[in-house]
């Protein structure tokens, strides 16, 4: 068999690549142990804090109870729970603001919906230090190629509506122990409604992404368990619950609407 | 009295201690950290009625010395302000024990106020950054970032924010007239409020607004400064800042503190006052704040409500603690455009038409203000702040160096008298005067040279043996403790000593 020397010079130089990016990269309990750090790596440590546990660490821009690692599991590194190594897909153009997108962007605007608070600045350390995060998490990856297990899984049809009320039953039955009867969460676990959840303008409020999710990643640690439908349906059941207002509608119009009501 | 003046002390830090913490660098908490521990220890060990607290001077330096080592509020950026305000006590207390406080004295007022007013020009074009929303970007010099604003503002400013800052800054300046004391509060409301209202049309994506968002506040926020051999070896680049904020700091509290000591009868010992400031500085890193020193406009609000011990500047420190933990919440969608119209006011009151036209009198005092105020402008506080100690050291030694001679001719022959102090730096001045009366005996009259040194007295000998190959005579007319001074450098040998 005669192989072509491109082909050879391309594997190879390939192989070297990825062999150079693990090589050169220290794991994050390395650097946790190390006792100083340069400016990168200190902001990559920060941005593994924040993504872990977001509630001591970004507190500032933070409006509700989550913790980063609660959708973006194993802090980001878990293909189909929205893995964080993405920084080769930015800067992108996002139908939901009409912009093109800097990672920046992105994730202040995690900060916005997901965790329902405020929009913090472009130059806000806690934005700076995420960005460390996902660019660490990135290394290795093609610039612009998808990585393998980016976002969620995206369902096939399944022929049915998602239902509901067949949501709300599988909801009690499976997931409740952990996240509540009421949606509040427990302790260590998650609010999915209320209003310490996610807010209306949030990619987890889209019942596609959610079901998605939900498919591949619960109960956690049994994912891919439930049926299309039922992720399905469990998604539109969340989706009809209380939770804060979409931040992108103004209080003004809120308040104009409800006067015409 | 002491309590009330407390409450309005503590008012007054909030808006600083958050701003003073941008100026910084830091997250706003850091900032009444330093505004509640920093008071807290100066009035605890400190002995006048002066409040400290954060200051603005000493954040700026902060900013500048910390900025070229971390990204601004990361958390090495923080281990670093902890690191060099750990420096900047230990300089000041190192002065407390060399009994330094002399040597503010020669920092002239002039230059002092010059300080001031490059600090508050660098606050106002600090001010710019989050009040036109601009990312914030580093430029040499001053006029390239005017330049970068005004060519590109349509993209560049934003509109919201830019409403918020100006109607901070009007309000403030509308309020000033009415209430003078308490301006800034009425700034900041006002800005609050048009951010309030600006939120309540506009949603945050559209106006893209900064907030200050939720401090995280502890009430006993302890933490321990990261020490270790590396942290050491990069902090050697802040020494150069570290002493000239210990400089700046403790030559603005004794600014104040002296003037406390003129004008009212409080008992104040200088030396406890570099003690109380030097410790305060030093412990702030373990208590989660930076650096601060003495506030002129908090310090003068308090005067003027009777304090007059310490205990206001402690109660002052409970207040704010008590204050946050309430208003906290409310703080929360401060904006900071609202936030950067009242730095803006700051900026501007440290620029003083008054001081201009009060040193314009005198030459060399206008010529130390402007060379301060133009060094900061171009090349940064730090600078400055040397400049202005050269520049008011030399003009004190010019002064210092210059003798007051006057020939009178008596029956003996020349008398000439000498007053000032004769040192090296001096004797050149005599040397042209006696070159310049070479004939005839010479008298010199010492009694009112108020100091005489070796090289003076070498001089004198030097002089007298050209005189005595000439045929002339030279006699100091000197007293018992120059007499004494003279003997023991074999001098009566040489000379004709006379006592008065």
């Amino acid at each position: 068999m005669k192989i072509s020397p491109v082909f050879l010079l391309v594997g190879l130089s390939f192989a070297l690549a990825t062999a150079h990016a693990q090589q050169n990269q220290p794991s994050i309990e390395q650097l946790l142990q190390e006792p100083f750090l340069d400016d990168y790596y200190s902001n990559v440590v920060y941005g593994y804090e924040i993504t872990t546990n977001t509630q001591d660490n970004a507190s500032r821009y933070v409006g509700n109870s989550l913790q980063c690692s609660n959708c973006h599991l194993q802090a980001g590194t878990q293909p189909d729970a929205l893995p964080l190594n993405v920084a080769g897909m930015y800067p992108k153009w996002r139908a939901k603001n009409g912009k093109r997108n800097g990672i920046g962007l992105r994730i202040r605007e995690c900060f916005l919906y997901s965790m329902d608070g405020i929009m913090p600045p472009e130059d806000a350390p806690e934005v700076l230090a995420l960005s460390a995060y996902v660019t660490y998490l990135s290394q290795g990856q093609v610039m612009g190629a998808e990585p393998p297990g980016r976002g969620v899984p995206t369902l096939p049809d399944t022929g049915y509506d998602p239902n509901p009320a067949n949501g709300r039953a599988v909801y009690l039955e499976q997931c409740s122990s952990c996240h509540g009867e009421r949606g509040g969460g427990t302790a260590g676990m998650p609010p999915v409604w209320g209003l310490n959840a996610y807010n209306k303008g949030a990619g987890m409020n889209d019942i596609q992404q959610a079901a998605g999710f939900i498919w591949a990643n619960m109960p956690l640690g049994n994912g891919k368990s439930l049926t299309h439908q039922q992720a399905l349906d469990v998604s539109a059941y969340l989706n009809l619950q209380v939770r804060p207002a979409d931040p992108r509608d103004s209080k003004f119009l809120k308040l104009l609407e409800q006067l015409i009501n | 009295m002491e309590v009330f003046a407390g409450l309005v002390g503590a008012i007054l830090v909030i808006p600083q201690g958050i701003t003073f913490a941008y100026l910084a660098g830091l997250p706003p908490e850091y900032g009444l950290y330093c505004a509640i521990f920093v008071t807290l220890f100066c009035s605890l060990l400190g002995s006048s009625s002066m409040m400290s607290g954060p200051n603005t001077a000493v954040a700026i330096l902060i900013g500048t010395a910390v900025l070229p080592l971390a990204g601004r509020g990361s958390p090495l950026y923080i281990d670093f302000v902890f690191l060099l305000c750990l420096m900047v006590g230990l300089i000041q207390l190192m002065f407390w024990l060399a009994r330094g406080a002399r040597i503010f004295q020669y920092l002239s007022p002039a230059s002092i106020s010059g300080i001031s007013a490059g600090a508050g020009f660098l606050i106002i074009m600090s001010s710019l950054d989050s009040m036109l929303d601009l990312s914030t970007f580093q430029t040499t010099f001053f006029y390239e970032k005017l330049y970068v604003i005004a060519s590109d503002a349509g993209n560049l400013v934003n509109p919201y924010s830019l409403a918020i800052g100006l109607t901070t800054i009007a309000s403030g300046y509308l309020g000033k007239r009415y209430s003078p004391r308490y301006f800034i509060i009425i700034a900041v409301t006002a800005g609050y409020l048009c951010g309030v209202l600006v939120a309540f049309v506009w949603p945050q994506p559209i106006t893209e607004l900064e907030y200050l968002g939720r401090m995280p506040l502890e009430w006993l926020p302890l933490s321990i400064p990261n020490i270790n051999i590396e942290y050491l070896m990069i902090s050697t680049k802040l020494i150069p800042y570290a002493i000239a904020i210990a400089f700046i700091g403790l030559a603005q509290s004794l600014v104040i503190v002296r003037e406390l000591k003129m004008e009212t009868d409080q008992d104040i010992n200088l030396d406890k006052e570099v003690y109380a400031q030097g410790m305060a500085n030093f412990l702030a890193p373990f208590f989660s704040g930076f650096a601060g020193a003495g506030s002129f406009n908090r310090t003068r609000a308090n005067q003027s409500l009777g304090a007059t011990t310490p205990l206001s500047g402690i109660t002052a420190a409970g207040f704010v603690l008590i204050l946050i933990t309430f208003l906290g919440p409310i703080l929360t969608f401060m904006p900071m455009a609202a936030m950067s119209g009242t730095l803006f006011i700051v900026g501007a009151n440290m620029i003083k038409w008054r001081d201009i036209k009060h040193y314009a009198q005198v030459r060399s005092e206008l010529i130390i203000y402007f060379t301060t105020f133009l060094c900061i402008m171009f090349f940064g506080l730090a600078a400055g702040v040397a400049v202005a100690v050269v520049l008011s050291v030399s003009v004190f030694m010019l002064h210092i160096s210059q003798l007051e001679l006057k020939m009178e001719s008596a029956n003996t022959g020349t008398v000439l008298k000498v007053k000032g102090a004769l040192f090296y730096a001096s004797v050149a001045h005599l040397t042209e005067k006696f070159h310049r009366h070479l004939d005839g005996d010479l008298t010199v009259d010492l009694q009112y040279t108020t100091h005489v040194d070796q090289s003076a007295v070498d001089f004198f000998i030097r002089e007298s043996r050209q005189m005595a190959a000439q045929g002339t005579k030279l006699t100091l007319l000197i007293n018992d403790e120059q007499r004494k001074f003279l003997e023991r450098l074999g001098a009566s040998s040489e000379l004709e000593l006379v006592s008065l």
